[in-house]
């Protein structure tokens, strides 16, 4: 049994009460407080949480799935109890007038909202080292990254403080880090999760999504928030994910492996995990497929045309008047102020994202980039269409071309920077679902594989993830 | 296709963005990096083309327009840089109004 049901089931059977859990849970991010992943917490705010928990009456505790679950929460997710900084000292004190509509919802299936977890600013980065507030340290080796954006919330589920975690993807900032860091994360389709209430970076990107140290932990927080939301426009009109039960066996799948993730110069040791996971495919009677994904090598700079274009657009309102901490320039009047405002509250790789959104979309230079980046994210989209409508239920792939980088190994050098995500991007390109589970070490560091389906796929590709999981043995070096 | 100082200072007055003297060159440096590496796009014939993807649902379900109060933790004052009588003050346009 995953420690999100198990825990879930001792409060709503009564062995347990959310009150003792969140105290546990506030003993360990004072323990973890190195990491450097919890941006905002108390221990009375932990007790508040637990009291509607152990408030509720047995029925109306029986109906919680999550009941007494303490789940970290991305401080770019807003909630009224505490700040939402979003990892930026523009919005420093920040606190929100009302809760994002996953908060509502976790809140209401029984979960606690443990802490806000620290993150790239404006959930812009592979590393989370671009926060505001210092950079988050890996749990297996403070010199490391966690990987990014959500860097914050997946060190604090590789450190066992929080069995759960939500994140947000633009480009793969959930994924990333749980491969890094040896957990799960999950990235549903753009559409199964209110936004309402996420801030927003990239409008035609942005998801909600979940880190777990299994994949039915990280499943069973996803299925709770999921569903359409009358206060989000771009939520499908669906029911909320109902998850299929757990898979001993792959018969009668076929999983995709395509050409392009698997370069000749990739690194040994992923290259020896992703073995390890095909191995285990066909172990579980799964049929294997080579399929070709032919425009991938342009899904990175495509992403870094589509989300700064967005970004600079979402990014306009941190200007002093609606929001931001508020400075006056020289001049005294509203440009200053709009001017130093940003000048001063933004960090190096947010400036640099406006300024390149800026510029894509300025007259002269939109046709030649944004224009192209949208034939471009088409022809992405149609590449995992051919390869689906081609008999594929899921593609099989590495989540990173690398184990965990060093810390300031890539902070002066933006596009390696971007190369982390070149396995991750495309997916949030074409709006797909997809789940890393850890599959390996490489000289200690956690290695991930990532499954990828159809839109709208996710009860599938999550059984799919779980028998894997169970025949892959994850602590194993691999040779 | 490379960008140059004159760009960046362009870019910056168009997204309202203090930039100083001292940070101009190395942030020149690495805008032209990133609009040299993004521009290998062009590769792409321009004939090569698929449908157009949109994000979301095919139908934007809109919810009815009704003017209703958002209801809030706590009122504007509390977390607007200023608030006077039932609005957001700003400094005077001056300057921009000159232009």
């Amino acid at each position: 049994m995953s420690a999100v049901e198990s825990a879930a089931n001792a409060v709503r059977e009564g062995r347990a009460t959310a009150a003792v859990g969140a105290k546990e849970v506030a003993s360990r991010l004072e323990k973890a407080a190195a990491l450097n992943a919890a941006l905002s917490w108390s221990a009375e705010r932990l007790d508040a949480e637990a009291s509607r928990v152990d408030g509720a009456t047995p029925s109306e505790r029986a109906k919680m799935p999550l009941a007494g679950v303490p789940i970290a929460v991305k401080d770019n997710i807003v909630t009224t109890e505490q700040p939402t900084t979003c990892g930026s000292r523009i919005l420093e004190g920040y606190v929100s007038p009302f809760n994002a509509t996953v908060i509502n919802r976790l809140r209401a299936a029984g979960a606690m909202i443990a802490c806000k977890a620290n993150l790239d600013e404006f959930a812009m980065g592979s590393s989370t080292e671009h926060s505001a507030f210092g950079r988050v340290k890996h749990p297996d080796d403070p010199s490391r990254v966690p990987g990014g954006s959500s860097g914050g919330s997946a060190a604090l589920v590789a450190a066992g403080v929080v069995p759960a975690a939500l994140g947000s993807e633009t480009g793969g900032s959930v994924r990333q880090p749980a491969s890094f860091c040896g957990i799960v994360g999950i990235k549903p389709s753009y559409g199964r999760v209110s936004r309402y209430g996420l801030v927003a970076f990239g409008s035609s990107l942005d998801a909600v999504s979940t880190f777990g140290r299994t994949v039915d932990d990280a499943a069973r927080v996803l299925a709770a928030m999921s569903g359409h939301d009358p206060l989000d426009a771009t939520t499908i009109a669906q029911p909320p994910l109902v998850l299929d039960p757990p898979r001993r066996d792959l018969k009668g799948l076929t999983i995709g492996l395509p050409a392009e993730y698997f370069p000749r110069d990739l690194h040994q040791g992923v290259r020896a995990g992703l073995d390890r996971a095909i191995k285990a495919v066909k172990e579980l009677g799964a049929t294997i497929k080579e399929v070709s994904l032919p425009h991938t090598r342009y899904a990175v700079p495509t992403y870094y045309i589509i989300a700064p274009a967005e970004a600079a657009a979402n990014l306009a309102r941190y200007d002093g008047v609606r929001y931001g901490q508020r400075r006056v320039g020289p001049a005294g009047d509203l440009r200053a102020l709009y001017q130093a405002t940003r000048g001063h509250g933004f960090g190096a790789e947010v400036r640099r994202r406006i300024l390149i959104g800026t510029y894509v979309l300025s007259s002269g230079y939109y046709d030649a980039y944004y224009r192209k980046a949208q034939q471009v994210r088409a022809l992405l989209a149609e590449d995992f269409r051919r390869a689906f409508d081609t008999g594929c239920n899921m593609l099989l792939t590495p989540t990173t071309p690398t184990p965990a980088f060093k810390a300031g190994e890539k902070t002066e050098d933006p596009v390696a920077m971007y190369l982390a995500d070149i396995f991750v991007c495309p997916v949030n390109l074409a709006g797909l679902p997809a789940v890393s589970f850890p599959v390996g070490r490489s000289e200690g560091l956690p290695l991930g594989a990532q499954l990828i389906a159809p839109n709208f796929a996710e009860a599938k590709m999550l059984s799919a993830a779980a028998a894997l999981e169970s025949a892959v043995d994850a602590a194993a070096e691999v040779r | 296709m490379s960008i140059g100082r004159e760009d960046v200072l362009h870019v910056a007055k168009l997204a309202e963005l203090a930039v100083s003297d001292e940070e101009l060159p190395k942030l020149t440096e690495q805008l032209g990096r990133i609009v040299d590496y993004v521009a290998q796009l062009n590769e792409v014939p321009a004939g090569e083309q698929a449908p157009p993807y949109l994000a979301g649902p095919d139908k934007v379900t809109l919810r009815p327009d009704v003017a209703a109060p958002v209801p809030l933790a706590r009122p504007p004052a509390d977390f607007a840089p200023e608030f006077s009588q039932g609005l957001f003050v700003v400094p005077r346009l001056g300057a921009m109004e000159d232009q």
